[in-house]
């Protein structure tokens, strides 16, 4: 059943609504069918984020794609966690204890695939923050898994952090290619991030120069 | 279900012959390039095919969204305002703390063409000029970030006046009253308006192309010649003069409408280059395959909008 209601909901409505009203350019995703699993690694400027990810993906495989998010602020109430697990399909995570890297490798063992936003809270408009390391401790456990980096433009801009007003905006998703990191170590894994995370969003300058 | 699918086009003579004349040239032209890309392949005419399977794509969208029925062209006119005006805001870079006032000039946007659709002109005329002229530096205001404010209220404003204000006189020709003996109507002024401005962008670059040589504006647009630009304002008459029969207007001011109607999309195509050229880019966007977003299509029409409105307008009505 909330297979369904998630892919009527990205796929269908939230999907259309970015496009058409709010000016969302999104990158073909349909590369993620070739993944048996993934981890899909974007950087976070406000809560559009993760309406964007979600709808970008095929709609065959949404279920299956869980945005990690923080336990303090979306489980704050039991209701808040049922809501936002059943309809953001979120894994929620705790940002103070121990145990969130547990909790995300559980996940992927169950053949989950993974969002998660590596700056943390969101940030300024289009401004990046250093990366927390989780990610790189995470896919460093999990070595079979491929990450996916994805760049996104002027969600920010279209509702930033502490505002609720939604302004639409000619803003962008790309996708980066699945990789697997190339080293086991938690400090190398990071840096093959940052950088593919920078390239992507070079490489998107230059080709959206006037969006 | 009948009202909205009134099909006036298998009724109205006049509009059938310039719906057939915007397909009948998209097909010589596409059939053109085809031959002479089988002739001389090597030559290089991507672009150009690109750009007409987009004239083939906007051409459709917007016979359909004219000739079925006035409600649908007045949102479809509305939307285009819409995406023009976010195409626009978007490339200029504004402030965080300009976000509500933004929000309150997209808003304008329903309102102006709920005017427009209702016929109210004194309040259509006055409503982006004045109303929203002073209501949105008061949000501006009210933020209290004086930074760069006066940068935001001129440039919002101006951005409204080119995408919105300017492009309803388009939706605005749909609801003038019927004149006994014109039968084209307000949608017919509408076919000849968009039809001669898109006529004379393409009739200027053809002009130029074939015997350009004498720059006209050097420093803004390169491409823009004396001989494109008087080639395609003569083209551009005779055009208007043979779809007369879709305005109530009489022969001399039916070739000096034109005349106007050529000059001002030329200039309308300046002012955009030159605020490109100020930003930086090249094209306002990439929706539109083969010509860039959808700003650098609308350019001349912000511009022959009203200019041809308001002549119709104090002539005719």
């Amino acid at each position: 059943m909330q297979k369904f209601v998630l892919r009527i909901i990205y796929s269908g409505i939230i999907r259309s609504f970015l496009k058409l009203i709010i000016g969302v350019k999104f990158d073909n995703a349909n590369f993620l069918l070739q993944e048996k699993q993934f981890v899909i690694v974007a950087n976070h400027n406000s809560h559009i984020d993760t309406m964007v990810l979600m709808a970008s993906l095929p709609a065959s495989i949404i279920h299956k794609v869980k945005p990690v998010a923080a336990a303090d602020y979306f489980g704050k109430t039991k209701f808040r966690a049922a809501i936002s697990n059943y309809f953001i399909n979120t894994l929620l995570i705790s940002r103070k204890s121990g145990s969130a890297i547990q909790t995300m490798k559980k996940a992927l063992e169950n053949g989950s695939s993974l969002i998660i936003f590596p700056e943390g809270s969101r940030g300024e408009p289009d401004k990046e923050q250093r990366m927390k390391s989780g990610v790189a401790l995470l896919l460093s456990l999990c070595p079979n898994v491929k990450y996916v980096p994805a760049y996104m433009f002027g969600m920010g801009k279209i509702m930033p952090k502490g505002d609720g007003l939604i302004v639409p905006y000619n803003s962008f998703l790309i996708y980066g290619k699945p990789t697997l990191p190339n080293s086991n170590e938690t400090q190398g894994i990071l840096a093959q991030i940052e950088n593919d995370m920078r390239e992507l969003k070079n490489k998107e300058k230059d080709n959206n120069a006037g969006i | 279900m009948d009202k909205i699918f009134q099909l006036s086009i298998f009724e109205n003579n006049d509009i059938l012959i310039i719906v057939g004349l915007i397909f009948s040239l998209l097909s010589v032209v596409s059939l053109g390039l085809f031959i002479f890309g089988k002739i001389k392949p090597e030559a290089n005419i991507k672009e150009l095919k690109a750009r007409t399977k987009s004239w083939w794509v906007m051409s459709a969208m917007f016979v359909s969204a004219t000739v079925f029925s006035t409600k649908i062209s007045y949102i479809a006119i509305a939307f285009l305002s819409f995406v023009a005006f976010r195409e626009f805001y978007s490339l200029l870079g504004f402030r965080q703390s300009d976000r509500r006032a933004i929000f309150w000039a997209f808003l304008a946007i329903p309102i102006q063409y709920y005017l427009a659709y209702i016929g109210w002109y004194g309040a259509y005329i006055i409503f982006i000029p004045v109303v929203m002229f002073l209501f949105l530096p008061l949000h501006l205001v009210l933020k209290g970030d004086t930074n760069g404010i006066i940068n935001s209220m001129a440039r919002l404003q101006w951005i409204l006046m080119l995408t919105v204000f300017g492009i309803s006189h388009m939706a605005y020709l749909l609801s003038l009253p019927e004149i006994e003996g014109f039968s084209a109507g307000g949608r017919g002024l509408l076919l000849f308006l968009v039809f001669l401005t898109e006529i004379n962008d393409v009739m200027q670059f053809i002009w130029g192309k074939l015997f350009g040589k004498h720059k006209i504006i050097p420093k803004i647009s390169p491409n823009k010649t004396w001989e494109g630009f008087i080639g395609g304002v003569i083209s551009t008459t005779v055009i208007g003069f043979g779809l007369g029969f879709l305005t109530p207007l009489s022969t001399e001011y039916l070739l000096i409408v034109s005349f106007l109607v050529a000059v001002a999309g030329f200039f309308g195509d300046v002012v955009m280059s030159s605020v490109k050229r100020d930003i930086g880019v090249k094209d306002t966007g990439t929706t539109i395959p083969g010509h860039g977003g959808v700003l650098d299509r609308i350019d001349s029409l912000a511009y022959t909008a009203p200019v041809f409105f308001h002549l119709v307008y104090y002539i005719a009505y």
